[in-house]
């Protein structure tokens, strides 16, 4: 009886780490015709373009198709990023950041929606010191939380300011967008939570979970305050590098 | 001076896709299906710059690399690595191997096209080609 207990356990495990496997394989497959899909829309407006065809009718849709490609890469990124944290196969790589330099990269790089055209405000006070982390984590944390910053608002454009106090960075990503429901801000951090409010605005409700996940493993704390609405406001705070030893 | 562009990408859709966007952005453009096809090309037509996948059959991206840095004239013309992956190690394992720069797959080609243009301007008169 213990020897049949142990084989289904080990074939339990074994689907596991296959269906995990599946999951990983496929999503960085999906991104293959994704790119082909993306790459086809982009020549088809550049030759109406080029033919004097294009009109806003056109050229409103073809926009369309390329941001919800990359909706879907977002979603597909999370779902992989979520796979890798429950298969246990998250390695951690930390090594001192320049957070700076790092948002600095992101916003020059940022292009989740081809049809938002704004870029955010990146404040710096203090004397900027490294933090002890994992880039891609850390990477992860901010391209989600700035955004969300961008997908829930729609007016100005969001705020990231960076706060070098005597023992930590204090980084503040703030939109003036449609808040978070007062109700909803226990379960905010819950995998597959959405807030009430958010009608259409697309998601898979993993990005701040995985948020919360990597701030945890990288020592760092995380807060929001919001009023529906009005905005939210994220605060996170990590340790200096001398300081987390 | 119209430059021209060597294109390394095993999937035909988007290779044929791709060729057709940066024709129509005035780019000479030469194809090839896998690592081994490219440095043949590369060899025979010296290109102004490269744009390569990473995964592929037969030589990959990776090795493509390496081939590129040991050749006494591949070595000058810039790769520009495009790849569905985009862990860290991954982009730092390519540009350790000598890419010029490295896009994630799905990518805008406004993106693409600012990195072939940045690259152009940075490597010409530089690199000791006999074109």
């Amino acid at each position: 009886m213990k020897n049949g207990e142990t084989t289904v356990s080990h074939d339990a495990v074994n689907l596991l780490n296959n269906a995990s496997n599946i999951i990983a394989i496929t999503s960085h497959e999906f991104k293959t015709p994704l790119t082909a899909i993306s790459a086809a829309v982009e020549l088809l407006a550049a030759r109406l373009h080029t033919r004097q065809q294009m009109d806003a009718f056109y050229e409103k849709n073809l926009s369309r198709i390329t941001t919800e490609i990359f909706r879907l890469n977002n979603m597909l990124d999370e779902m992989l990023t979520i796979n890798s944290i429950m298969s246990g196969r998250m390695t951690l790589n930390k090594q001192i950041i320049d957070v700076v330099q790092l948002l600095t990269t992101l916003r020059s790089n940022y292009f989740a929606d081809p049809e938002d055209t704004r870029s955010f405000e990146l404040i710096v006070t203090g004397i900027p010191q490294g933090i002890y982390a994992d880039h891609n984590q850390l990477n992860r944390i901010f391209m989600n939380l700035v955004g969300n910053a961008f997908k829930f608002s729609r007016e100005k454009a969001p705020v990231v300011e960076v706060d070098f106090e005597p023992h930590q960075v204090v980084i503040r990503i703030i939109d003036d967008g449609i808040g978070i429901p007062e109700n909803d801000l226990p379960q905010l951090f819950q995998p597959f939570f959405r807030a009430s409010n958010v009608n259409e605005i697309a998601g898979t409700g993993l990005g701040l979970s995985i948020v919360k996940t990597f701030v945890q493993e990288n020592n760092g704390t995380i807060t929001v305050d919001s009023v529906a609405g009005e905005g939210s406001t994220f605060t996170l705070s990590f340790l200096y590098h001398s300081d987390s030893l | 001076m119209q430059h021209t562009i060597l294109l390394i990408e095993d999937k035909p859709g988007l290779r044929d896709t791709l060729q057709s966007l940066l024709e129509l952005h005035q780019y000479q453009v030469i194809t090839a299906a896998n690592g081994e096809e490219g440095i043949h090309m590369a060899t025979e037509h010296l290109p102004h710059l490269v744009i390569s996948d990473i995964y592929m059959p037969v030589l990959n991206g990776y090795q493509l690399l390496e081939a590129f840095q040991a050749h006494e004239q591949l070595r000058y013309i810039p790769v520009i690595i495009l790849s569905a992956r985009s862990a860290t190690e991954e982009v730092n394992l390519a540009l350790e191997k000598g890419a010029a720069a490295y896009i994630n797959k799905p990518f805008l080609f406004a993106n693409l096209n600012a990195s072939i243009q940045h690259l152009l301007q940075t490597t010409s008169g530089s690199a000791p080609l006999n074109l």
